[in-house]
């Protein structure tokens, strides 16, 4: 029985090819849509995650606290945790290493070539903690950060914009016309999360950059820290301690607010793939409109066909068929219908990311929830689209139908 | 030598239907009809429009039940079933002619004959069998694989007979079966009913026409609601001084 209604709906939609291809085009769309927007937003947070991937997820980030003034919170208070600190922190227990920033944006000279980059004081421990990597050369050395030498680590876009196809290491850069040799050349990083370029960066010891950049407000502290944990789950644990052993240094009463704060990149790379995740829902949300839009236009066109094929449902019935079986066959060619635009719209939709991907140079990953979304949608949008017209075709009336004009 | 007892396909006794409309009002259509069809009778129900003869073939067809009286198809009172079970009688038992043919036209002709056999759960190379085997009886060998807008009305006709005949049904109604047919071509159709009425296949035809009622050896006429007359075609016309 199943058989034979897929075959006669089968027979009954193919024999009005244009109308059935025109109905179809709504869900096509609508299905289309979706799995784009879908994909869409699932390139966004694989952005979003490749991004936190490149500096790690088991870091921790201190930076200063909150300032409270009146019982009102205000913006972030003034640097509060020193270089010492941070030296301190590295002994903690389950602390792979530690580092802390300070950063300056000045322009950078060599020969007749100069650009704006970003300077960061540093320590040598901060390539591991921001995952770079050494492309020439070497990275400054503890006795280079004790000393303050004017030793520099450059990122691939300056490398570029000062010395094209020349080779970096040992040539000297001015800096705030300041001399600086570039010592080592770091692998390309791409993009940040902000569009930033990751690659425009200059590396010195912290010491020279307070020296010889910006001494800064104060001098011995810094804006951000970083402390690397040896393993993920010991994060929690490892932020515990950082906070206990800061309080202690700073010397904070029971009651007193920490000058500091403690983020855990794991919270943040959550909070960020939630927001991508509401991102991707709102998107399909919106998408699916289209996909409302479609389901009233198949089942206009079915209550449309029902009233058509009146007499053939009279015939129909006249000649045994019961209430069951022709309400079983509108609502398949409903469901067959739906199903077709919904799989030529899967694959539209999938083409479609995938050609928005080359031009845009994003990986789009095809998902998973495209297949889900468009069978479901299939069989949803057929069956509920369909319903109304086919029990208005199972209860029609042998006799009046058999009378239709 | 003892009478052969002949077998009643269809029995009705006191057969009556009202339409209730709006507003409390109602009409009857059909008042205490009764009577019985034997096997291998060929019967023109006849009456002027509105008479009533259009209700009764409803209901002898299974397509409507009667508002009181019984109906005994083959034996089997089928007043009262349900629509589920009407529409297993009508797939098995009976076998329909319509005035507008009634052919699906976005299907060929042999899917249109065998189109009954789809509801008995016969499979597909069996029904084309049946089909092709219809069509040569009614004179359309050759033409299963083709539409109905390929060929003429008459032989539509003749391919809704075949479709009447492919579920080998114990009793065949025809509505009005040469109201949109040419004389000479309504002339060939009679004569393809008397055909199989003498290959002992039971009719009962509907019409107002009288040259069309001839064929028929049996007349009911209906009048008003009531059967006026029940008998021999021939006496009838005797009767009226044709």
């Amino acid at each position: 029985m199943i058989y034979q209604i897929l075959k006669e709906s089968w027979i009954s939609i193919s024999a009005y090819k244009l109308r059935t291809f025109l109905t179809m085009l709504g869900i096509l769309i609508g299905v289309a849509a979706v799995v784009m927007m879908v994909a869409a937003g699932q390139t966004v947070q694989n952005e979003i995650t490749k991004t936190f991937d490149s500096m790690g997820t088991n870091l921790i980030i201190i930076g200063p606290g909150e300032t409270v003034s009146g019982g009102v919170r205000g913006g972030r208070g003034r640097p509060s945790v020193s270089f010492d600190d941070v030296e301190s922190l590295k002994n903690l227990k389950d602390v792979k290493t530690a580092s802390y920033l300070v950063n300056f944006a000045v322009q950078a000279v060599y020969g007749s070539n100069n650009y704006g980059v970003s300077v960061a004081g540093t320590t040598p421990e901060y390539l591991e903690i921001g995952n770079w990597e050494i492309d020439k050369g070497s990275m400054f050395s503890e006795k280079d950060l004790k000393t303050g030498r004017p030793y520099v680590v450059i990122g691939q876009t300056i490398v570029e914009e000062l010395f094209g196809l020349q080779d970096p290491i040992g040539k000297v850069i001015r800096l705030k016309s300041r001399p600086f040799t570039v010592i080592g050349t770091l692998k390309e990083k791409g993009d940040g999360l902000m569009g930033d370029d990751q690659d425009n960066i200059v590396m010195m010891p912290a010491t020279t950059f307070r020296q010889r950049i910006h001494s800064g407000f104060r001098p011995q502290y810094t804006n951000v820290a970083f402390v690397k944990t040896v393993s993920e789950d010991k994060m929690e644990a490892v932020a515990n301690r950082i906070e206990y052993q800061l309080r202690a240094r700073h010397h904070l009463k029971d009651g007193v607010a920490n000058d500091f704060s403690v983020r855990l990149m794991t919270d943040m790379v959550e909070k960020v793939r939630s927001v991508g995740f509401a991102l991707s829902v709102l998107l399909a949300s919106i998408a699916s409109i289209s996909l409302l839009v479609g389901s009233i236009g198949i089942m206009n066109m079915m209550l449309v066909s029902v009233t058509e094929r009146t007499r053939e449902i009279g015939t129909r019935k006249a000649l045994g068929a019961s209430n069951k079986w022709i309400m079983l066959q509108f609502l398949t060619e409903s469901v067959m219908i739906s199903f077709m635009g919904s799989f030529v719209g899967m694959v539209v939709g999938v083409l479609g990311s995938q050609v928005a991907g080359v031009v845009f140079e994003k990986q789009v990953p095809i998902s998973l929830w495209s297949v889900v979304i468009s069978v479901t949608v299939a069989v949803v949008v057929g069956v509920v689209s369909g319903l109304m017209p086919a029990i208005k075709a199972m209860k029609l009336d042998p006799i009046d139908a058999l009378r239709f004009q | 030598m003892a009478k052969q007892q002949k077998e009643t396909v269809i029995e009705v006794k006191d057969l009556c239907k009202t339409y209730f409309m709006a507003g409390g009002m109602s009409q009857s259509v059909l008042k205490n009809v009764s009577f019985k069809i034997e096997k291998g009778e060929f019967v023109a129900i006849m009456g002027h429009s509105g008479s009533g003869k259009s209700t009764l073939m409803n209901i002898l067809g299974c397509l409507d039940r009667p508002t009181k009286g019984a109906y005994y198809l083959t034996g089997k009172l089928v007043s009262q079933k349900t629509d589920n079970e009407l529409a297993f009688i009508r797939g098995h038992e009976i076998g329909f002619v319509f005035q507008n043919f009634n052919l699906l036209m976005k299907r060929t002709i042999a899917d249109n004959v065998s189109l009954p056999l789809i509801y008995q759960g016969v499979g597909e190379k069996e029904r084309y069998k049946r089909a092709v085997e219809m069509l040569k009886i009614v004179g359309l060998k050759g033409y299963e694989d083709r539409l109905p807008t390929q060929i003429s009305g008459g032989m539509q006709q003749r391919v809704a007979i075949a479709r009447a005949l492919v579920n080998n049904p114990a009793i065949i109604f025809a509505d009005e079966p040469t109201g949109n047919l040419d004389t000479k071509t309504s002339d060939e159709i009679m004569a393809l009913f008397s055909k199989l009425n003498q290959a002992g296949i039971t009719i009962v035809l509907v019409t107002h026409e009288d040259d069309v009622a001839d064929y028929a050896h049996r007349m009911i006429k209906i009048h008003d609601g009531r059967k006026e007359y029940d008998g021999l075609r021939s006496a009838y016309l005797n009767k009226e001084g044709q």
